[in-house]
């Protein structure tokens, strides 16, 4: 499916702080975004206005050339896959993935098919009978990438994929989620503060830093020309482990 | 090495739990060798009627309770208006402290026989004295598990999924909340058991019409060993429906 997103000089504020501060950018079809900062830097408030949870106060966002700053969260057809993952509780691993299917009404048949399919994009069959409760972070983590990619989402938006997954597992399942995103052929904005996982993940990567894009380009790019001093310490900070301290 | 704080709180904590305790069954302690006038008032019938009309009436408010505050419940988490704080106290926090007296007073004008709608004295008028005072019980539960819920961010998820309120309240906010309402629908009825003053002002004490446990108890002062043995009956009756209500909760 080919979508593009335009953000366009998007400004939110909380009283007198600026979360973000006449953000723009383009995120083409198929691309693996990463927007990588701080915590703190504006990232969240980002994705929640993407997804429609929240409304900018002005700047626009275009979907394929269409404005949909008043559409609502229901009717955006964004997936979303939170830093906890958000899993229904009280649903198997099926009935999760089957979630915005069911909603949309589609034939029993048509149902089961389609998450027949993403169980074994997701490598979960076999667990599908499984509660949240049941599963492994890793496991958590595919049930509700597979669940927003069920409704065939225009654009998928990851929130600190790897924050709830343990250190040993951490690459492997970062390899596994690029693979499956990328098999799916969904355009991705991933929000990240690990400066390590934006640049393994990112096909493009934005710097982010006190409501404020720095930065937007290829690993390369950033690595090469890195446009001023906070890039640099943001990129170099995995390294040395600084995170929080720029 | 003992830590004599930690007893201290242990002998406070003793003191209350002895008064709350000694207060209820002190009754059977009192009723003592009279048993045989509890068995003689349990088979009258207007002991019978009466824990009909109790358990009946306060069986129907505690439903129509839990029916009644799931939607006010879903407006109350998801709008925002203005005086939401003040009308949220005067929904759960002003029923409980208002005199019930004075609101079977209000719905005697308002219902009673001056008015358009006469329906004093009647079953009816029952179960509207005691929904005012009982439904803040359901009210509060339902409230703070739908706030939780909201906080999880939970519905969000759904709604990006293309789910609309419906499907919401259908298929997140009440699964969810099974144990709060069956919580809230168990204190609403066990409050619904105890009011008195209301009822009996609005509603009267027919016998087997609108005579309830405690109307009965406070009618037969003259012959305290009926009232004793009532508040028996009633005291078992409603230790016995929580314990069960918990049980269900638990068992879910």
């Amino acid at each position: 499916m080919m979508t593009e997103l335009r953000i366009e000089e998007v400004t939110k504020r909380y009283g007198e702080v600026i979360a973000l501060d006449r953000v723009s950018l383009n995120v083409q079809s198929e691309e693996f975004l990463v927007v990588m900062g701080p915590s703190g830097c504006g990232k969240t408030t980002l994705l929640l206005i993407l997804l429609g949870v929240l409304k900018a106060d002005s700047g626009h966002i275009y979907l394929d050339r269409n404005l949909i700053d008043n559409v609502s969260v229901e009717n955006r057809n964004f997936g979303y896959v939170p830093q906890d993952f958000g899993l229904f509780p009280h649903m198997t691993a099926h009935d999760n993935i089957a979630f915005g299917l069911r909603v949309r009404n589609l034939p029993k048949a048509d149902v089961e098919r389609r998450v027949g399919e993403l169980l074994s994009l997701v490598e979960l069959q076999g667990m599908e009978q499984r509660r949240p409760a049941e599963l492994s972070g890793g496991q958590r983590q595919r049930v509700a990438l597979a669940r927003a990619m069920a409704i065939q989402p225009s654009l998928l938006l990851l929130d600190e994929p790897l924050s709830n997954v343990d250190e040993a597992t951490k690459s492997e399942i970062r390899e596994k989620l690029k693979e499956t995103v990328k098999r799916a052929g969904v355009t991705t904005i991933c929000v990240l503060h690990d400066p390590g996982d934006a640049l393994t993940l990112g096909d493009r990567i934005a710097v982010m830093y006190a409501g404020k894009i720095l930065q937007i380009g290829t690993v390369q790019s950033l690595l090469e020309k890195p446009e001023n001093e906070i890039v640099t310490r943001l990129l170099a900070s995995h390294l040395f482990r600084w995170d929080e301290r720029i | 090495m003992k830590d004599r704080f930690d007893y201290i709180l242990q002998a406070l904590a003793g003191l209350l739990i002895l008064f709350m305790v000694v207060s209820i069954f002190y009754l059977y302690v009192a009723v003592g060798r009279t048993w045989d006038l509890v068995a003689e008032a349990l088979f009258s019938e207007r002991v019978a009627q009466a824990i009909i009309v109790s358990v009946s009436s306060s069986t129907l408010v505690g439903l129509i309770a839990v029916a009644a505050v799931v939607p006010t419940a879903y407006v109350l988490t998801y709008k925002e208006f203005r005086f939401k704080g003040l009308l949220e106290t005067l929904l759960i926090e002003f029923p409980q402290t208002f005199p019930p007296a004075t609101v079977g007073l209000v719905y005697l004008l308002m219902l009673g026989p001056g008015s358009p709608i006469n329906i004093a004295y009647t079953y009816p008028a029952i179960l509207i004295s005691k929904l005012y005072v009982a439904t803040p019980f359901a009210m509060s539960f339902t409230i703070r598990r739908f706030r939780e819920i909201h906080r999880s961010g939970l519905d969000t998820i759904a709604r990006t999924l293309g789910c609309g309120t419906r499907h919401l309240l259908l298929w997140i906010l009440l699964p969810l909340s099974v144990k709060d309402l069956a919580a809230g629908f168990s204190l609403t009825w066990a409050r619904a058991m105890g009011e008195v003053a209301g009822t009996l002002i609005f509603a009267g004490a027919i016998p087997g019409l609108t005579e309830t446990i405690p109307a009965v108890v406070l009618t037969s002062s003259s012959t305290p060993q009926v009232a004793l043995a009532v508040s028996v009956i009633a005291a078992f009756l409603s230790i016995g429906a929580l314990l069960f209500f918990k049980w269900i909760a638990r068992e879910r």
